[in-house]
């Protein structure tokens, strides 16, 4: 059992590599609460990857991971999961990213108990035919329940028009046709492939022995016959700098005021990835945000409702910053945003006020077991480690270098979908 | 955790004193009666007032300044609470611990400054910050359907009973909007500041002497009559038979929703009865709703009960296809019956008592859940934590199926998709 101090949020951590592979975090904090997430490293970016003693690339249906995220709650025999859990006095959910699949629970007490469910329900799934088919309804409405919020819409079809290969153009659940195709055998490859130890990680945050934490798992895996593995190869994609689409027009009965969002398309180069992703969200929120004049302009004008929102999303090799605003004036607004972005110019003032912000916002996270527990899987999943002194990490960004990162932003490359009210639109 | 009244005659302040959080929330609650065409109005001045300030005189700068004290948060709200709306402004900071001494002080002269300095003169606020507003509100009460759950919502309690504060719009009514403008709005202020009944509630590592005179420095409300009743309204009229709306939209996916309500019902049965209750029938991934109409008949994706004790209602939500309708509707209706039948387990009913109880201590963990929770025990006589976990337990088989058979049926509201269109939802030009 390692330790270490987690400075920014003032906790220790401990952790544990198991002889199966798998990686145990715990982060005692005092509280009653103690949350706990069991993760593999799969979601809708890991689509075409060669299945456990296989030798050949096997492309699976749209939307498994997250089917499987449904499934995995299915046993054979014994106590259904979730009737395990409020016997127990304890949230149980799960969710599927881009990135991985998360199975979780949350309460008081019990916690060992509960840890030991968790590692077993997830390691014992029990799939049929039947129960394949009967999940299908389910996950047809979950995916209808999304399709209609029009903001959804609108990145969704934003990512299909930028990106031409990543998975990232794809829904995470995939759609109701591609659902519709998945096996009980699909299931069973992706499982048996992803779903192996050393592919995956715990993290256990809250008011907790971290040495009878650790002693738990390490338990419970001896039990159970893992066998050492290579790390699963995925298919990687050699996705173009261009977008698919400049621009495009959806319309819908269901929207009432018209919305813009602007897609631009970034390769990372020779830039340190994480950095560099850090210096696009400064950079778009300098630009864009709650302290920006264009904002502040733009709401004088009356010319859009409400903020306009920034997401940066990680496709491997490329950022694709997405940029949305609800607006009645959707050309002009887009003309502006271009303009303001292709300004790059930021004060060291501005950057060093940003940059203050990121060291509060880590005393935010350290106050809630989930922000803290979502901060370092978050990093796993991304840098394959966790930051122990994140106030340095954030001392090393330099205005020097985020000038030089700016400057070459590619800010011609972008997709712009507007959504029109139908009867608006002719 | 300790926890101060002091009542006076122009505030309330209620100070929590813990070591257990590094942020400290504050909380400044603005009450009076539930009026129809006061909510637009309200709205308007949350929104109004965290648009700018006197010494902050855009949103932009006030963003700035909050960077400086350490990324502090602040928002607003407007809700019913039962006959009452409550207007609430929230700040939350870090403390002084993690940033610098005198924070504490800055912290909560920037709430002085939204409350007490704000951004207008003799003809009213400020005409930029209003106009913000005003079209923030408007576009927002014209697009109600973008959101097809909450405004089936708004709908069902509509049919259940227009016209009362049980249906009443929380985010107001265009024409209430639109008879506003900035010397009214400023002059409801004015009203507001000098006649709503005010509490303000701090939680974290601090102390109350000290709070107490911060707040005297920068609140400088004036005397006021400080009395309130009872939050509670209970439905009059019972109708004779169950009302069936539908509306049509395009939509993939319908939205079911249903209200029952509940006849004379104790208020041992509202705070707690119903609290269990609803944890069976449609509270949790283990009820009733889930098991059978998701789990087992794959009807949906979504479904859940809530229960509203403050004006006697429960409501039923589902996400079905169109054609489903008949079977989703038997099944839920069946759900319920069930319960008033008493076909339901002991261990059920423990499963949703020690969920209640979890829930309170995590409770602890988090701020603002506890303001609330003293918020509760301020405005609706709810009891403190510990008596809370006593009264729980004492709910029984018996009691359940008696407060199930006070539920009747009211109204079923059916915003239905055009399945066949499905794909045609969204079209490209």
């Amino acid at each position: 059992m390692k330790k270490n101090h987690l400075k920014h949020f003032d906790l220790d951590l401990y952790q544990e590599t198991l002889p199966n592979g798998l990686l145990i975090n715990v982060i005692p904090k005092e509280g009653n609460n103690i949350y706990v997430t069991f993760i593999t490293r799969y979601g809708s970016f890991h689509n075409t990857f060669i299945p456990y003693q296989q030798k050949k690339y096997y492309e699976a249906p749209m939307g498994v991971a997250h089917f499987l995220e449904h499934k995995v709650f299915e046993q054979k025999e014994g106590e259904d999961p979730f009737v395990f859990y409020t016997r127990n006095g304890a949230d149980a959910n799960a969710s599927t990213s881009y990135l991985r699949t998360c199975y979780l629970f949350s309460g008081p007490g019990h916690v060992c108990e509960n840890i030991e469910y968790l590692l077993d329900f997830v390691q014992n799934p029990y799939f049929t035919d039947e129960n394949v088919e009967k999940e299908k309804g389910i996950i047809e409405q979950e995916i209808k329940m999304y399709e209609d919020i029009p903001y959804w819409k609108l990145l969704e079809r934003s990512l299909e028009n930028t990106l031409q290969k990543h998975p990232l153009r794809y829904p995470i659940a995939g759609t109701v046709d591609s659902i519709r195709k998945i096996t009980k055998e699909d299931l069973y490859t992706c499982y048996d492939t992803f779903y192996h130890p050393s592919n995956m990680f715990m993290t256990v945050v809250g008011n907790v022995d971290p040495k009878e934490v650790i002693e738990t798992i390490q338990n419970n895996q001896a039990k159970k016959d893992y066998q050492s593995r290579e790390p699963v190869k995925i298919k990687q994609v050699t996705e173009p700098d261009t977008v698919v689409k400049k621009e495009d027009t959806v319309t819908s009965d269901n929207v009432e005021i018209p919305k813009l969002s602007i897609a631009y398309k970034i390769p990372v180069r020779d830039f340190d990835k994480q950095k560099f992703h850090f210096f696009l969200n400064f950079y778009f929120d300098l630009r864009l945000g709650s302290t920006s004049l264009l904002l502040e302009r733009l709401r004088k004008e009356l010319a859009i409702t409400g903020e306009i929102s920034v997401d940066v999303m990680e496709a491997d090799q490329h950022f694709v910053c997405v940029v949305s605003v609800e607006t009645k004036k959707p050309e002009y607004v887009c003309e502006e945003i271009d303009k303001e972005l292709r300004l790059k110019q930021v004060s060291e003032e501005e950057f060093n006020r940003k940059r203050k912000t990121l060291k509060s916002g880590c005393v935010y996270q350290s106050d809630s077991v989930y922000t803290i527990a979502s901060h370092v899987n978050s990093q796993l999943l991304r840098m394959n480690t966790i930051l122990l002194d994140e106030y340095a990490w954030i001392d090393s960004l330099k205005w020097k270098e985020f000038q030089k990162a700016i400057q070459s932003l590619p800010l011609e490359n972008r997709s712009v979908v507007t959504l029109l009210k139908k009867s608006e639109s002719l | 955790m300790q926890y101060t009244k002091i009542a006076q005659n122009n505030y309330n302040l209620h100070v929590i004193e813990t070591d257990k959080y590094k942020t400290i929330f504050l909380k400044v609650n603005f009450k009076r009666k539930l009026k129809k065409n006061e909510i637009a109005m309200r709205n308007m001045l949350v929104n109004v007032l965290l648009e700018s300030t006197e010494n902050y005189p855009t949103k932009r700068l006030m963003e700035i300044e909050t960077e400086e004290l350490y990324e502090l948060g602040y928002r607003g709200s407007n809700y019913a609470s039962g006959k009452y709306s409550i207007l609430g402004l929230d700040e939350i900071f870090l403390n002084p611990k993690y940033t610098e001494e005198n924070m504490l002080e800055k912290s909560i002269a920037f709430m002085g400054e939204i409350l007490f300095h704000p951004h207008a003169d003799e003809t009213g606020f400020d005409s930029v910050g209003y106009d913000i507003a005003y079209h923030s509100l408007e576009d927002y009460l014209s697009s109600l359907k973008e959101n097809p759950d909450a405004y089936a919502s708004i709908r069902l309690l509509e049919e259940v009973e227009p016209n009362t504060v049980l249906s009443y719009r929380s985010c107001g009514y265009p024409e209430d909007l639109k008879n506003i403008n900035r010397k009214k709005l400023y002059q409801y202020y004015q009203k507001v500041l000098q006649e709503d009944i005010v509490d303000i509630f701090v939680i974290g590592n601090i102390k109350v002497k000290q709070i107490e005179k911060l707040i005297a420095k920068y609140f400088p409300f004036q005397e006021r009559k400080m009395e309130h009743k009872s939050h509670f309204y209970h439905v009059k009229n019972q109708k004779e038979k169950v009302t069936f709306t539908r509306e049509e939209a395009s939509l993939q996916q319908s939205k079911l929703w249903m209200a029952y309500r509940i006849k004379n019902a104790t208020d041992y049965e509202l705070r707690y009865v119903l609290n269990v209750f609803n944890y069976i029938l449609g509270g949790s991934p283990n009820s009733k709703l889930f098991v059978n109409v998701r789990e087992k008949n794959s009807l949906c994706y979504s479904i859940s009960s809530s229960s509203q004790p403050l004006v006697s209602i429960l409501t039923i939500r589902a996400g079905i296809n169109a054609s489903e309708y008949d079977r989703a509707c038997a099944l839920i209706l069946e759900q319920v019956e069930d319960i008033k039948n008493g076909k339901f387990e002991e261990e059920e009913i423990q499963n949703a008592i020690t969920t209640y109880k979890n829930s309170l201590k995590s409770f602890e963990d988090n701020a603002e859940s506890m303001i609330s929770l003293y918020a509760g025990m301020e405005y609706l006589n709810s009891d403190p934590i510990e008596k809370r976990i006593e009264q729980i337990k004492k709910v029984d088989k018996k009691q359940i199926q008696q407060l199930a058979n006070k539920c009747v049926l009211d109204t079923i509201f059916f915003l239905e998709g055009n399945e066949e269109n499905e794909k045609e939802s969204f079209e490209t030009l």
